[in-house]
């Protein structure tokens, strides 16, 4: 008995040290110039179950090492109560810089309020806090908006010169979506005003931005609309959804698909022609930009409010041409 | 001399507390059926519990057919052919009678289950047994007398040399002690050896061939059963000489005090109507089955009757819950003690509370105080043996946990106590102990209601008795001191 | 139990063994001595110091002690690494020079400082001197053990209804979306009838008054359902988790309601008793109460009856149906008080909140030893089990443990925490 109370607790005092990783044995290479105790960045993503975020998170991390600094990835799991507490231990923590994608650019406001409190500079990434009563050195994110207009003009492209209609696999409670529904909005309506092959937003439609959802909603808009000639999904899950119900409806000639991010299940698909182009963000150049605002923020150097990131569009050439989808 | 089949020795088990078995030995002969006598508590279910594997010895040695093994679980056991058929059966209600016999012994073939196969042994075995099972139903709807005979071909069915049977007959009517009784001897004509405990006298006197007597953890006597008589047994299980198994008593009855009239519900109670007085022992008898504790779980409330009318001194009480019985003063001690009796993660004072707490709390708040004392005095006057007030109720013998049953009731005060079954499963001495407290209550002026399977028990110690068949009183005897078993037998099956 | 609490809380502290940086008026004063020894008592000083409570008083104090002492101290700055430079450009570019910048332990990190030779070459080069560190485990710090007990308050009160209905041999999947329901309803109550962010006092408490009692109406339903047509607690709490969780969802029409007043957050976040939260007294004062219930009344020997053999309950006359439903209206309003917490804690109510609680709450209600087969468990025990969860997952965070490690450890955790119990009591 006594020998088996002793190999449990062992185990789990292993278990414990196995993942503990003691703050001050990374980051080997600290510039001389550092003092004082170890600088750490504090980051917590809206989930790490998006790669986009992962590529952010590891970003980070890579390009904090180069410059001296350790850095805790969290995922708040779009539990915005499970981000506070983790926003509160790196607070306890000290750690220089929080990172931030808010679950809910809302109910986050008390717990950057109390960053701000403390002294500790907040950075959001991806999804902004623009809120009253909160200071947030600046907000890095992709030009959403831009984006949008990318993939406006790629459905025009890619329907040519018939036009027709098109649905909108929408994900309204993210902002980001918005601008890029915007985006695609405002080109569609530029171009019927001048072509005469007019393009018909005929349904917007909500995705969650999710594979599952994108094939219901895009099935639902089949049934509606059997001469369906265009989809724009909001993200690439949306649009691996929406084409798996065009293989079902055995629709995949007639319907052009435009998605958005360049996840590589994405790009993949843009490869096999089954998604016709995507405007592509650049997760991993967000990472850096992250860190060099951080260390020009602590260099005392005047920030903007809103650093963009342009997308740029990615069509099948251009995955035929990417190294990274051999 | 032949190596005996099964030899015991020195076995030596204890547990937190207890020292259960002080080094028991026994033997057995193929062929031959060893009776295993003692109070409850005297040690009988933990050495079957060794032998059966479910409990490892802490010492002495156990040798089937001359060798010594070890039985670390209950697989064990069973591949040395011992099968141990406990008071509550073994069975998985929900699979059927054929399931259940070839349980972790699948007949199979080729990986599956060969149902066609299995259920043709099983007719074999129950054909052997001289009886009929439905093999369809789930075991959970026969009767316990045929969930009896699917653990009995259970046994046969791995080939068991040694069957132990606990307390088999204690829920069976006397013809299925009978059918029971030809079993065994037909299982001795094949080799088997059985060790049949049992606190009826009666049957070990038809059955057995040698009788072992335990008391607190040791052997006490071992002996033919030709070297035995009755009393002799009595006296090495409680280690005293017992006059008489029913105290007597004075009996002073006086007017009506309970009586219910028409009561009904579905085909289990049809038109039930009689009264009970006051100082007065009512035995209520009849086979399993015909109704008895349906009767009294409804004047008790705990089921929903179609119909009845039921007044203590007159009164017409509305009794829709237990709540509303017991607060007209009626208590019901159940048959099934652990099921239904008591808490048995619980300490014997809180199960001793929770009927009284209405009483004993104060704007809901329990005066722990006085909850202590008052059981404090049931201890003592009810002689419950407890190492303390917040002993587990499971951990104690049957008859100490019917006398905590009984303390609950009598803190409530209650007018009307009604036995099921009222010594069930407890010991001769343990017996004799709640006999007394029943004359005890009559003679305060409470009126008994009994519902007791044994003829002797019903004929001892009641004074009037009624028969039930099929949900009906069909007799009363009114002079409960001049009848006989066999009138109240022809009055059961009439 | 506790056992397994105070072992991780030592390994947490060892693990967490680090640097500390001390601020305040102490700091200040060892830190003037410093300057003095090194620098003579008529330095040339720039203060550096972050915007907060604990830098700004050791600024001031610090400006103070060598003004006195006869240092010329050009500038206090209390801000951002912007501020500083700001600072030493006027200082550098009116043509003065420094000796000494005296900085907290933070600002001394701050990358403006990294280079002045060559930023700010007329400056003299001056030293950068902080106050002297020492080493404390972070996990040990008062802010952090309050930060642990605050943040699993919501969850421990939750568990004091799970505990009753677990001991009456139940379980109440729905808590997780009461805590949604219970904040979406709260927060519309005070956006929509009690005035937005003008609501007053009375005003925020009838709306919270009235989200609880929502969330015990549906507890009530539950309980009618459970012992009424006899469906097992499973199937019908399930049901009501969908239930609850849909109607956040209708309700909240998808957004965070956040027009709330600044002093909602009283409850979640204040702290007007000698500094603890008031959070973790409402928390300790319900430990108190249902301790007390479980123990010392006779509702609460009902409820253990009920769990430990219902039919033996019920034949000893107990109202079996009533203390079932007790324990489920309980649980459910609970939750809806975890659910207002939390709208106070993040000033906002949404029906996103409370995902999986449910699984957190049975959890701490396992790790304290009650048992899921009903009849037996201690309030005390589930407090402990609350804690030791919300140790494992603090601790987890300040060694910087990732966050897929982390569930997968505190899943072992609560497996072995159970384990050991179980082999303690000799099972």
């Amino acid at each position: 008995m006594r020998q088996s109370l002793f190999a449990i607790f062992a185990c789990l005092v292993g278990c414990l040290l196995g993942c503990a990783k003691p703050e001050e044995k990374k980051g080997v290479d600290t510039p001389e110039k550092q003092t004082g105790p170890k600088q750490t960045i504090g980051v917590s993503l809206l989930t790490l179950d998006n790669p986009f975020f992962k590529v952010i998170g590891d970003n980070i991390t890579a390009e904090g090492l180069k410059h001296g600094y350790d850095t805790i990835v969290v995922s708040g799991d779009k539990d915005v109560a499970k981000q506070s507490n983790q926003i509160k231990d790196f607070i306890v923590k000290k750690v220089s810089a929080i990172v931030l994608s808010p679950c809910d650019s809302k109910s986050i406001i008390p717990v950057i309020q109390e960053a701000n409190a403390a002294g500790i500079p907040v950075f959001t990434v991806d999804i902004p806090c623009n809120e009253p009563g909160v200071k947030i050195a600046t907000q890095i994110a992709t030009d959403n908006y831009g984006g949008g207009k990318e993939a406006g003009q790629a459905m025009i492209e890619a329907l040519g010169e018939a036009g027709g209609k098109v649905a909108v696999l929408h994900f309204k409670q993210a902002e980001s979506c918005l601008l890029r529904v915007k985006g695609f909005t405002e080109v569609i309506d530029a171009h019927n005003a001048s072509s005469t092959a007019k393009i018909e937003v005929v349904a917007e439609l909500e995705s969650s931005g999710a594979k599952d959802m994108g094939y219901k909603a895009a099935e639902d808009s089949l049934q509606a609309h059997p001469d369906l000639r265009g989809i724009f999904a909001i993200n690439d899950p949306a649009a691996l959804g929406a084409r798996a119900a065009l293989e079902k409806a055995n629709k995949t000639q007639q319907v052009q698909i435009i998605g958005f991010d360049g996840q590589p299940e994405g790009k993949q698909a843009i490869k096999e022609g089954k998604i016709y182009a995507d405007p592509i963000q650049f997760p991993d150049k967000m990472g850096i930009q992250i860190v060099d605002a951080i260390i020009r923020h602590s260099k005392g150097e005047e920030l903007p409010a809103q650093m963009l990131i342009p997308t740029s569009l990615y069509r099948k050439a251009d995955a035929e041409a990417d190294p990274e989808l051999k | 001399m032949t190596t005996p089949l099964l030899e015991m020795r020195d076995i030596v088990k204890s547990f937190p507390g207890v020292q259960a078995l002080r080094g028991v030995s026994l033997s057995l002969r193929p062929g031959e059926v060893l009776a295993l006598l003692g109070e409850n508590g005297a040690g009988k279910s933990t050495l079957m519990k060794v032998l059966g594997g479910a409990h490892r010895a802490d010492a002495g040695t156990i040798a089937v057919n001359g060798r010594e093994t070890v039985f670390q679980t209950p697989q064990d056991s069973r591949r040395a052919g011992v099968a141990v058929i406990y008071q509550e059966f073994n069975l998985v209600p929900g699979l059927t009678a054929c399931e259940n016999i070839f349980l972790g012994q699948e007949v199979t073939r080729a990986g599956f289950v060969s149902r066609t196969q299995e259920r043709r042994r099983a007719t074999e075995l129950f054909q052997r047994l001289g009886v009929e099972i439905n093999l369809n139903v789930p075991c959970r709807l026969l009767s316990t007398a045929q969930q009896q005979l699917v653990e009995i071909a259970k046994a046969l069915a791995f080939e068991a040399r040694i069957i132990v049977m606990d307390e088999p007959s204690a829920a069976l009517t006397s013809h299925e002690v009978e059918r029971l009784f030809d079993i065994i001897r037909d299982l001795k004509k094949h080799g088997i050896g059985v060790i049949y405990i049992s606190h009826r006298l009666d049957e070990i006197f038809t059955i057995a061939d040698r009788v072992t007597v335990l008391r607190d953890g040791t052997n006490v006597g071992e002996r033919p059963l030709s070297e035995m008589s009755r009393s002799n047994m009595i006296e090495l299980m409680v280690g005293r000489e017992l006059k008489d198994e029913f105290p007597h008593r004075a009996t002073a009855i006086g007017p009506a005090r309970l009586e219910v009239m028409g009561l009904r519900s579905g085909s289990a109670v049809r038109d039930v109507t009689f009264t009970v007085r006051r100082g007065e022992i009512l035995a209520l008898t009849g086979l399993v089955g015909a109704g008895r504790t349906e009767t009294v779980r409804l004047l008790f409330g705990a089921d929903r009757r179609d119909s009845g009318d039921i007044r203590l001194d007159g009164k017409l009480l509305s009794i829709r819950s237990p709540r509303d019985a017991i607060a007209a003063g009626i208590g019901l001690l159940t048959e099934d003690r652990k099921h239904q009796g008591l808490v048995l993660r619980h300490s014997v004072r809180e199960n001793f509370g929770v009927p009284n707490l209405d009483r004993l709390s104060q704007f809901g708040f329990v005066q722990q105080q006085q909850e202590r004392e008052e059981f404090g005095r049931y201890v003592s006057t009810l002689k419950i043996k407890v190492p303390s007030q917040e002993q587990l109720a499971g951990n104690l013998s049957g008859g100490n946990q019917q006398k905590v049953v009984l303390a609950k009731w009598l803190a409530r005060n209650c007018e009307v106590l009604i036995f099921d079954e009222p010594t069930r499963g407890i010991d001769v001495g343990a017996k004799y102990e709640i006999y007394l407290l029943m004359n005890e209550l009559v003679a305060q002026g409470k009126s008994i209601i009994m519902i007791s399977s044994e003829m002797p028990e019903v004929l001892g110690m009641a004074d009037r008795i009624l028969v039930m068949h099929e949900g009906r009183i069909t007799g009363e005897i009114a002079d409960a001191r001049r009848a006989t078993q066999e009138q109240i037998m022809e009055l059961a099956v009439a | 139990m506790f056992l397994v609490l105070v072992l991780l809380c030592a390994f947490f502290s060892v693990a967490t063994f680090s640097e500390q940086s001390p601020t305040g008026e102490a700091a200040a004063k060892q830190l003037a001595s410093v300057i003095e020894q090194q620098f003579g008592s008529t330095p040339r000083v720039l203060i550096v110091a972050r915007e907060q409570p604990g830098d700004s008083e050791f600024a001031s104090s610090l400006e103070q002690k060598l003004v006195t002492s006869g240092a010329k101290v050009h500038a206090v700055v209390k801000g951002e690494p912007r501020d500083a430079r700001e600072a030493l450009v006027k200082i550098s570019s009116s043509g003065e020079q420094l000796d000494v910048i005296a900085c907290t332990p933070a600002a001394a990190a701050w990358l403006v400082f990294s280079d002045l030779k060559n930023d700010f070459p007329m400056l003299d080069n001056p030293q950068i001197v902080k106050p002297q560190s020492y080493r404390w485990p972070n996990f040990l710090k008062a802010a952090n053990v309050l930060n642990i007990a605050n943040q699993i308050a919501v969850i421990a009160i939750i568990a004091i209804g799970m505990t009753m209905v677990i001991i009456t041999g139940g379980i109440d999947l729905s808590v997780g979306s009461l805590i949604a329901l219970s904040a979406v309803l709260a927060g519309l109550f005070i956006r929509d009838y009690a005035g937005a962010t003008n609501a007053s006092a009375i005003g925020m408490t009838s709306a919270c008054v009235a989200a609880i009692l929502i969330c015990g109406l549906i507890g009530a339903f539950s309980g009618a359902m459970i012992t009424l047509f006899r469906i097992p607690p499973f199937i019908v709490t399930l049901a009501m988790m969908l239930v609850g969780s849909g109607l956040a969802y209708l309700l909240a029409k998808g957004e965070s309601i956040y027009q709330i007043p600044d002093s909602f957050v009283w409850l979640g976040r204040g702290a007007s008793f000698v500094n603890l939260p008031n959070a973790v007294v409402l928390m300790l004062v319900l430990y108190g109460a249902a301790q007390v219930l479980m123990s010392r009344m006779k509702l609460g020997r009902y409820i253990y009856a009920v769990g430990g053999n219902r039919e033996a309950a019920r034949l000893s006359g107990v109202p079996v149906r009533s203390v079932l439903m007790f324990a489920y209206i309980a649980s459910a309003l609970l939750a809806g008080l975890g659910g207002v917490i939390m709208a106070s804690q993040l000033k906002s109510g949404s029906a996103t909140y409370g995902n999986m609680y449910e699984l957190y709450v049975i959890a701490a209600v396992v790790v304290g030893g009650t048992s899921l087969s009903g009849g037996e468990g201690e309030m005390c025990g589930t407090l402990i089990g609350a804690l030791t969860i919300a140790v494992i997952q603090n601790g987890m965070n300040l060694t910087n443990v990732e966050s897929y490690t982390q569930k997968v450890v505190l899943g072992l955790v609560i497996l072995g925490a159970v384990l050991l119990d179980k082999i303690r009591h000799g099972e």
